[in-house]
């Protein structure tokens, strides 16, 4: 099928179109400069035109899901949309159902998603759900900073058995990268304890944060995956943390970035809001946004996504067990714990994010902070870390906020939010607003570009036919008045055209098309002699240690189909 | 006023849904309205006519002016009066599931047995049910941790297990028996139960008032007895007679209060 999107106002930074008015062409699945008189023509006069959008940091797929669903039934009665002959039934608002996740990302223009936390061992389970997520590629992103194995060639200072461990389990759970969660902290959950900032060490294994992320991120680089060390650094949420964060990034600043990479970073901090408190404790806590964006300004081998807080009533789900204890003591509503044997540990907990709350407000403003205070907009890209700070459907939302520094001010000054906006951070004095340019950048073209994904988050000629057309037309609509950003919000959250490897999958904001996700996964080759051998040497640890046969463990190859193979030669 | 007048004529063994046929929605209905309007009936809709005789009478203005008479066995009708806020239901029969549900104001009777959940997540309004209810009633969702926040519910005759779940406020008062963990995690309001009690009422009740006039046979070990008064006046009513009172439950740091009748649980004394 051939289409030709006529006339859109373009935007696709990666290949410097910032709002030129011009066609784009489709053909198999493919962005290309040529197509025949027989391509079905969209008008798209004036729209706004961008790539799909890519997430480069969401929970969509996998156990905690699940977990949140059964321990959430009151979440689904939110969001509860009839089905139509395309759609199935929608339920949930904070943790939705499968093909509800794929239906609403989809509907905003979005096209490729990362499930950011896979532990191995539910990596079966994750596949099974993006089976059932319909109309967004998902990047699933495998846990190694609690990992036993992980911690033990750390504690031997074995970086090639350590990159042959990698590189094997990534081929076993069948994920695209490297996630790391609380390196150390929830495997001292094991223990009942945590661990606090870079140089704490595991209980028993002797290993610290610090050494983990080091030796990961060296790895990462050794072989050179697509997508860099991708850090959930220690101490999340507590006031006070960001020294913690800053050091986490330093940590890995002498790394030289592999060259055969996409990518300009070697480290990619996640929620980075969640991570840059200052102050002692919640009564003094206080903005800590100005020294980590000081430090991301001046570093370009961190990348980060921001974890925006949206006021709603969400699920909070991490592999950051502890933190959802200390979360638990703190609100009291209902927790649920769970111990992923050798691998990491997770926690859930409902959270309810007010802005008559000080120190939500806190949290909003110092998210907004990191979005203005970085100023490549190459280096920070919007995540809710949904649902953890608020459900992925309120990107537009945020995008709003970010458009119309005059929204800002009036929701400060309306006092809609708490006055620790104000009181506690710098957000007022920000005037700075994103243009769509900034917009696309910060949605679709770092994203892509930070997961090392070549064919993604662009409109240049081989790319992806991943497309979004917005009902809005950027040349006759101000999106920096405060009035206009409920339009701005609307019209994002339901695209005129969704289109997914050359398929209109969306049409004025319905589901018009299902297609099945595809599970993007990394196959390292040139290690396969070391790996063989890591395994040997594994598995006396594994058959002692797991309640799961090694010949159970692994993700068959019909739990990824259709799947998008990235080969790395490493040997390179 | 307007009254209408739905009476069966015939039981569908699959559940009709009154969700909508509350007076908030039904005010300015005509005779015709009704005729035209089709009822969920599990997963479809099937014309109203196909199981309800309907007679409507007079004119309203809102919801206030407008009087329902559900007339026969409506033991397969679910969500009565759900999420009303004025106006009057009566049901000359039983009810389903879920009547009164998220209610907020208004009066809703039922003039035989209740299924379970009436009265759930209710935050206004008056419940009067003649005969039994059934599990869950006046508690929250299921996960929900917010339950019934206002209103009265009024049961004459028996109440199954988990009153009252999650309770934040309104008062229930059970004429009859109760089964299990009556007031469990409740906040704040007022049960007070005219029967017998099986076993655990009030556990992990942070705040609030639970009353037994019978026989409690077990009682849970997070509460302790604070003594014995004469005709004690709780919440602004006044009991007559002996009532033990107990503080709990300890295992949540509760302050909830729950008063047995002296006479009747001597062997607590």
């Amino acid at each position: 099928m051939e289409y030709i999107l006529k006339n859109g106002i373009v935007y696709d930074p990666t290949n410097n179109v910032n709002g030129d008015k011009k066609d784009v062409m489709i053909k198999d699945g493919k962005i290309v400069d040529n197509v025949s008189s027989d391509a079905k023509v969209l008008d798209v006069t004036d729209k706004l035109v961008m790539a799909a959008g890519v997430d480069v940091h969401s929970h969509i797929a996998g156990p905690k899901l699940c977990l949140g669903r059964l321990y959430r039934p009151e979440d689904s009665r939110a969001g509860v949309v009839a089905k139509t002959d395309i759609t199935r039934a929608e339920t949930g608002f904070s943790i939705p159902s499968c093909s509800a996740t794929g239906y609403r990302y989809s509907r905003m223009g979005y096209g490729t998603v990362t499930e950011a936390a896979v532990p191995p061992l539910e990596a079966k389970h994750t596949h099974e759900e993006i089976m059932a997520i319909p109309n967004i590629d998902v990047s699933p992103l495998a846990l190694f900073g609690n990992n036993w194995f992980v911690l033990q060639f750390v504690k031997e200072n074995d970086l090639e058995g350590l990159a042959a461990f990698v590189s094997s389990w990534l081929k076993i759970s069948r994920c695209y990268g490297m996630k790391v969660v609380n390196p150390c902290g929830s495997e001292a959950w094991g223990w009942g304890q945590n661990v606090h900032g870079i140089d704490d060490p595991a209980p028993y294994w002797g290993v610290t944060g610090g050494e983990v992320v080091r030796a990961l991120t060296k790895v990462n680089e050794m072989l050179g995956l697509p997508h860099s060390m991708h850090v959930h650094p220690n101490d999340l949420g507590h006031p006070g943390n960001y020294p913690t964060t800053i050091a986490t990034l330093d940590v890995v600043k002498d790394i030289e970035k592999n060259p055969n990479v996409l990518r300009d970073q070697t480290i990619h901090c996640t929620h980075l809001q969640f991570h840059s408190y200052g102050g002692t404790s919640w009564r003094d806590a206080k903005s800590g946004a100005e020294p980590v964006a000081d430090y991301i300004n001046k570093n370009k081998h961190v990348t980060c996504d921001v974890g925006q807080v949206t006021f709603d009533e969400t699920t909070t789900m991490t592999a950051d067990a502890p933190m959802e204890y200390d979360l638990y003591k703190l609100t009291g509503l209902k927790w649920a714990n769970k111990d992923i044997e050798l691998e990491t540990a997770s926690g859930l907990i409902p959270v309810i994010y007010s802005p008559k709350s000080p120190v939500s407000t806190l949290q909003w403003a110092i998210g907004l902070e990191l979005f203005l205070l970085i100023k490549d907009p190459w280096q920070v890209v919007l995540t809710t870390d949904s649902p953890n700070a608020g459900p992925f459907i309120r990107y537009p939302r945020i995008i709003s906020w970010l458009m119309s520094s005059d929204r800002r001010t009036e929701m400060i000054e309306n006092k809609e939010v708490h006055n620790w906006a104000s009181k506690r951070t710098s957000l007022p004095t920000l005037d700075r607003v994103y243009d769509w340019n900034d917009i696309a950048i910060t949605t679709r073209s770092a994203p892509a570009k930070i997961l090392g994904l070549e064919k993604r988050g662009h409109l240049g000629i081989g790319a992806n036919a991943d497309v979004a057309v917005y009902d809005i037309e950027p040349e006759n609509f101000d999106a920096t008045k405060a009035s206009n950003a409920a339009v701005v919000e609307d019209v994002l959250t339901r695209a005129a055209y969704t289109i997914k490897d050359g398929e209109v999958v969306v049409k004025d904001g319905k589901i018009v098309k299902i297609v099945p996700s595809r599970h993007m996964w990394t196959n390292v080759t040139g290690f396969e002699q070391q790996e063989k051998k890591v395994l040997e040497d594994i598995m006396p640890m594994f058959n002692r240690y797991y309640t799961v046969k090694f010949e159970n463990y692994k993700v068959f190859d019909h739990y990824i189909d259709p799947a998008i193979e990235f080969t790395i030669d490493a040997s390179k | 006023m307007k009254t209408i007048t739905l009476t069966l004529k015939k039981f569908s063994s699959i559940a009709l849904e009154f969700e909508e046929l509350i007076p908030d929605t039904v005010y300015n209905w005509n005779k015709e309205d009704f005729e035209n309007y089709q009822v969920p009936v599990g997963n479809s809709r099937f014309p109203l006519t196909n199981y309800f005789d309907i007679e409507v009478e007079g004119d309203a203005e809102g919801p206030e002016d407008v009087k329902m008479i559900l007339e026969g066995d409506m033991g397969r009708v679910k969500y009565i009066g759900y999420r009303m806020t004025d106006g009057e239901i009566i049901v000359n029969g039983d009810a389903d599931l879920q009547a009164g549900a998220e209610m907020i104001g208004g009066s809703l009777k039922i003039n035989g047995n209740a299924e379970s959940y009436v009265g759930r997540e209710m935050r206004g309004g008056n419940i009067e049910v003649m005969g039994n209810v059934k599990e869950y009633c006046g508690t929250s969702y299921i996960g929900e941790w917010r339950g019934m926040s206002g209103g009265v519910i009024k049961v004459h005759g028996n109440a199954g297990k988990q009153l009252a779940d999650c309770m934040s406020g309104g008062e229930i008062y059970i004429g009859g028996n109760c089964d299990i963990l009556a007031g469990i995690h409740m906040t704040k309001g007022y049960i007070e139960i005219g029967g017998d009690v099986t076993r655990w009422p009030g556990g992990q009740m942070k705040n609030g008032t639970i009353v037994i006039k019978g026989k409690l046979s077990y009682l849970l070990e997070g509460f302790d007895p604070e003594g014995v008064f004469v005709d004690p006046e709780v919440d602004g009513k006044q009991l007559a007679g002996k009532y033990i009172k107990y503080k709990g439950d300890v295992g949540v740091n509760g302050k909830g209060s729950l008063w047995l009748d002296a006479e009747k649980n001597r062997n607590l004394l």
